[in-house]
């Protein structure tokens, strides 16, 4: 790997590791930005979808003729339509297998609904109009005949002996399993444990919600169909669009994205939606355009999470984890896409050991059909599930005991001599110091003080409870290796072009500051370049990679521009490249007054621009960690749970932009503290009708939640595996706040006379659900009893 | 269809719309004011805000033909000859906005807030702030920024 130029300023001010403004912000605040929804076209038709309002039904007819007669109807076509021109269903990979050893199958993604319908919200009909007001009332005016099947909306329905099936190659309605570990081994050890801790965990079903809705706008340019929309993936959405829309490549489409408002995961991926309105675009010739509103976006929108588990640990008398065994069935839904199934069964297991050094596993993990929508990745994908395990499961375990839970952990952790550890998922930890982590964590948060502010509590009333998660998680998005294009331009610009995509997390602030420490020239010469598959190509912003992968490639790219240009420079300079220095903009021939600027120089090339590209390839996943310590206050007499004190120490490995990771991590903790304490994605059990299907309903975390969050960041360990040391931070607050609050209503409870009893309390944690728990009376949640 | 005219950030405007166009929609569509957002068009995520006679209203919830004759701000209405309102740049400097999604109408609310109230305590910054959703930001950031804002306001005055 490359050094940085000696020349580079070694104090910038507004390099790597320091505070700036973001670049992104001017524009953003004076409502500049250019979001999917922002641009028209002249011309422009809308596109309006009819969705099922069955979970389960068989389509007996559709009659469009109504809609078809409606003034302003350009187009109104249904699955069979679509089937009979060649538009591809989204298929599940075959990567995964059933029980009994087959390839896992499941119902296809229509574009839009062929024959049957399996989830309230699946698109049956589209409608393009020459307004949306139009295509709205068409909508309404077609009629669909159902035959309403049986419908499985819960994961107890699907599983029950003689369940109805979601798709026949299901039995049983489970579509995929994976089993880890040692199952005799694991049984040795409960057998022979001192203790044993058990916890039935539901890890309930979430809408991300970012707050800008989808939207699409298809149109043809030149033969070629150009797709404007909001993902983090746009290269993923081109390739699906080319694999789905009859006669169209990867050439013949191109995606666009602009700002995108907020992307948590639910904007990876194609949709069937985006199928649809680039068909649309097809067949009209004329741009099409598609605004999700919200209810399409809480019922047709991946979800997150929705796993049930039975989580067993066994630990010796002195309190060393000898085994962890764990039963877990994932409500996947109705038609999953392969991340619905690569999340339970794959990635949240890999953490499932967290930072401790668990010698053995028996896993059984299962991907369950019902009839609702789909889930994906939401902020942490897998990670939460597996930490929120473990995690509750220490905490049992030291309440078991009677040792301070603080104190467990620490028995428990990976040692710094044992790095590279590998862990009992063959998964690789490059670095790591736990315990650092903890004893700065319990000093933050005033670990010791902690009975006195009980007491105090006590005394007015409330019950105060505290909860820890000293935890780990693994990002990189399976996707290791980055390119980035830099372009000097004559007009005084460096253009860094990327496939990673921006989405709030200031991801273009960061690769501006890590250019500055290679160029040296200000801020405001640096731009960043994305979403345009015309330009770069790549996995996208997922699993909090961008920084670790893309901000990597954008030094090697920087420094081998720097060097490439050296010779341009000697040509100019009539000097040999070894002579020439650069600085800030300049290059000149060591020892005299001779010299060119950088951009003076692009301006001389064949061009007038300097084109360098440059690739960065880490050689793992990085392993943020942290210790997250939470305070909460219960009111015992409507259940009411206030978090009153959060203190995190976080190690990211090397900091670049120190006011975006702390962002990053408070406001992803409140997210967290959002699944902890308020949201939930819920179908009526019977029907498979949603019932949280607006902000009234699903309950984000609002301003009056905690603000006063203390957050400290370690350097001191950094990431060995990428050449800017540092490593995700986009997920981890989210992974750490939701069972660091869980364990503090729960150790709340337990002292106030609930004991071990307190454990059976499920998220969210309403007043409702605590003062229900205060009355010992807990739901049910397993669908089935582990064998 | 009923013609209306209103101020628009400080320029009148004359418009056809249909009776039941939302004003959001006259914003955003027929007048190309992108800058004001639809994030939820159920009156809960509060992306919409602008001002109306100075009041922070969402306006999808409100007909454009109740704007008539009325004075309407939007985030675009803020920055005066490029330079940035208090409001605004007390934002970018907090770190207050993420992917800037719901920023607009956190900014509209928080300038219909300090005209009222130059100095609110942070109790009233939460409770005018209640009808703004944000995913991004955990809110710890904006409430800063509010605060940040009222000070240079009121250093100013």
């Amino acid at each position: 790997m490359s050094a940085l130029p000696a020349s580079s300023p070694p104090a910038a001010r507004f390099g790597s590791g320091r505070a700036v403004r973001r670049v992104e912000d001017p524009v953003l605040v004076q409502g500049q930005g250019r979001f999917a929804d922002d641009v028209s076209l002249p011309g422009q038709t809308w596109l309006a979808f009819l969705r099922s309002d069955r979970a389960h039904a068989r389509i007996v007819g559709i009659d469009t003729a109504a809609a078809q007669a409606l003034p302003g109807v350009v187009k109104v076509f249904t699955g069979a339509d679509l089937k009979a021109a060649g538009v591809q269903p989204i298929e599940l990979p075959p990567a995964f297998k059933r029980p009994d050893g087959q390839v896992a199958s499941a119902p296809p993604k229509q574009p839009l609904a062929v024959d049957v319908v399996r989830f309230v919200g699946e698109p049956v009909a589209a409608v393009v109009a020459e307004s949306r007001e139009a295509a709205r009332a068409a909508v309404a005016a077609i009629m669909v005949d159902y035959e309403e099947l049986p419908v499985v909306a819960s994961l107890a329905a699907a599983l029950a002996p003689g369940a109805p099936e979601v798709w026949p190659e299901a039995p049983g309605n489970v579509l995929a399993e994976a089993r880890y570990g040692d199952a005799a081994a694991t049984e040795a050890a409960f057998g022979k444990a001192a203790h044993r801790v058990s916890l039935e965990l539901d890890n309930q079903r979430l809408a991300p919600s970012p707050m800008e809705p989808r939207s699409v706008l298809a149109y043809m340019e030149n033969d070629r169909l150009t797709m404007r929309l909001s993902s983090q993936m746009p290269t993923g959405v081109r390739d699906g669009l080319a694999a789905g829309l009859p006669g169209r490549t990867e050439e013949t489409v191109r995606v666009l994205v602009g700002d995108v408002g907020g992307g948590f995961g639910m904007k990876t991926g194609i949709y069937p939606e985006d199928l649809v309105v680039g068909w649309a675009a097809l067949v009209t010739g004329r741009p099409v355009k598609w605004q999700a509103e919200r209810l399409e976006e809480f019922t047709s929108a991946a979800h997150g999470r929705d796993a049930v588990s039975h989580a067993e640990l066994a630990l010796d008398a002195a309190g060393r984890v000898l085994a962890l065994r764990v039963r877990t069935w994932a409500n996947v839904g109705a038609c999953p896409a392969a991340v619905s199934v690569v999340i339970p069964l794959l990635i949240g297991p890999w953490v499932i050991t967290s930072i401790y050094d668990v010698p053995l596993v028996s896993l059984q993990l299962s991907a369950v059909l019902t009839h609702q929508m789909a889930t994906g990745a939401y902020r942490g994908a897998g990670r939460p599930e597996s930490i929120y395990l473990i995690e509750r499961l220490m905490d049992a375990a030291a309440r078991e005991m009677g040792v301070d839970p603080a104190e467990l952990r620490r028995r428990n952790m990976v040692r710094p001599e044992q790095m590279p550890y590998t862990n009992a998922l063959a998964q690789v930890y490059d670095s790591g110091r736990f315990e650092k982590i903890l004893d700065r964590g319990l000093v933050l948060a005033d670990w010791a003080g902690f009975e006195a502010r009980r007491a105090e509590a006590r005394a007015r009333g409330r019950l105060r409870g505290r909860g820890i998660a000293t935890f780990l998680e693994w990002t990189g998005g399976l996707a290791l290796d980055e390119d980035v294009r830099v372009d000097v331009t004559a007009e005084g610009f460096i253009e860094l072009s990327s496939a990673t995509m921006a989405m709030g997390q200031g991801i273009a602030t960061s690769y501006v500051q890590l250019a500055h420490d290679v160029f040296g020239v200000p801020l405001e010469r640096i731009r960043v370049l994305q979403g345009d598959t015309d330009r770069a190509n790549g996995f996208g912003s997922a699993g909090s990679r961008s920084l670790f992968t893309g901000g990597s490639a954008v030094q090697v790219a920087s420094v081998r521009c720097v060097d490439e240009s050296k010779k341009l420079a000697g040509e100019a300079l009539e000097a040999s490249p070894s002579d020439i220095e650069y600085r800030e903009g300049r290059f000149s021939v060591a020892g005299t007054d001779l010299g060119i600027g950088l951009f003076e120089l692009a301006a001389r090339q064949p061009g007038a621009r300097i084109v360098v590209s440059g690739t960065a390839k880490a050689g793992g996943p990085s392993w943020p960690n942290g210790c997250h310590v939470c305070e909460v206050e219960v009111d015992a007499a409507t259940g009411a749970v206030e978090v009153v004190a959060y203190a995190s120490v976080n190690d990211i490995g090397r900091v670049i932009s120190p006011v975006i990771v702390r962002g990053q991590v408070e406001g992803g903790a409140v997210q967290g503290i959002g699944q902890a304490l308020s949201e939930r994605v819920s179908y009526d059990a019977g029907s498979g009708q949603l019932l949280s299907a607006s902000f009234m309903d699903y309950a984000l975390p609002r301003v009056d939640g905690f603000r006063a969050f203390k957050t400290e960041f370690d350097e001191s360990v950094p990431c060995l595996t990428n050449v800017l040391g540092a490593k995700g931070v986009g997920e981890l607050g989210t992974i750490g706040a939701t069972p660091a609050v869980v364990n503090a209503v729960v150790d709340a409870l337990a002292a106030n006379g609930l004991g071990r009893e307190a454990e059976r309390v499920q998220m969210p944690l309403t007043a409702e659900a605590v003062w229900r728990a205060l009355r010992r009376e807990f739901p049910s949640v397993l669908p089935l009893r582990p064998a | 269809m009923p013609t209306l005219s209103l101020r628009l950030n400080g320029r009148p405007v004359n418009a056809e719309v249909e009776t039941s166009t939302l004003l959001v929609d006259l914003l955003r569509q027929q007048l190309g004011l992108t800058g004001t957002h639809i994030g939820c068009d159920t009156g809960q995520c509060g992306c919409c805000t602008v001002l109306v006679d100075g009041l922070a209203v969402k306006s999808c919830c409100q007909l454009a033909l109740q704007a008539a004759g009325r004075e309407v701000t939007t985030v675009e209405g803020l920055a005066v000859d490029g330079r940035l309102h208090p409001v605004q740049d007390a934002f970018v400097e907090c770190h207050g906005l993420q992917c800037g999604y719901c920023t607009p109408g956190m900014v509209m609310s928080t300038v219909a807030l300090l005209e009222h109230n130059p100095r609110p305590n942070e109790a009233e910054i939460v409770d005018a702030l209640e009808g703004n959703l944000c995913r991004c930001t955990g809110y710890v950031n904006i409430v800063a920024a509010v605060q940040k804002a009222a000070r240079t306001m009121a250093g100013a005055a």
